[in-house]
């Protein structure tokens, strides 16, 4: 099977952050994992040390995946082995996300993510200690 | 099953993204098998009412 060859006139990335990848060219395997806890409060008051993995089970139960054992064969005739792209403008890539320009064989990505909101009851002045 | 694919002209002009957040992934380029797993827990599960407790550090 003859690759095809991605062709890119101009490519404008603004920011790469959190684990982030740009890759120009092939891959034969690639994995990214990310893991977040995002907390917003009624009123910002947070410490340095908070927040566990462990303690919640989001971040421990497995993700079924479907076995990729199809009895499928692929033939791809290239016609014509090219991938043209005038411009690209990715404004942000965060999270252990990729961008790539080229071929992969395999891609595995896993991304867990925790919200909680934290509100103080106004109603029981016992509860209202965050309040000033 | 035999799966028969004819890859002929492909021309993109502009491609204008936002984001990609979350073990997302932007590819131009081909990929034989591409698995994405993600697990999200947002409110009500996630709503806690009451005093400002913090989260238990690691």
């Amino acid at each position: 099977m003859l690759q095809r060859t991605s062709i890119v006139d101009h490519i404008r990335i603004n920011t790469l952050s959190f684990s982030s990848i740009f890759e120009i060219g092939d891959v034969s395997y690639i994995q990214g994992f990310s893991r977040a806890i995002a907390n917003q409060r009624q009123k910002p008051l947070f410490r340095s040390d908070e927040g566990s993995f462990r303690r919640y089970p989001i971040f421990r139960e497995p993700i079924p995946l479907p076995s990729i054992d199809e009895a499928v064969t692929m033939e791809v005739t290239q016609l014509n082995p090219g991938i043209k792209v005038h411009d690209i403008d990715v404004l942000g890539a965060s999270s252990s996300s990729i961008v790539q320009l080229g071929n992969t064989k395999k891609i595995f990505m896993e991304s867990r993510i925790k919200h909680i909101r934290h509100v103080t009851s106004n109603g029981n002045p016992q509860n209202s200690d965050v309040n000033s | 099953m035999i799966f028969q694919v004819y890859n002929r002209n492909l021309n993109v002009g502009n491609i204008r993204v936002i984001g990609v957040s979350s073990s997302s992934i932007l590819l131009v380029g081909d990929a034989e098998t591409i698995q994405l797993a993600s697990t999200f827990d947002t409110p009500a599960e996630s709503l806690i009412i009451g005093p400002f407790v913090p989260l238990s550090p690691e």
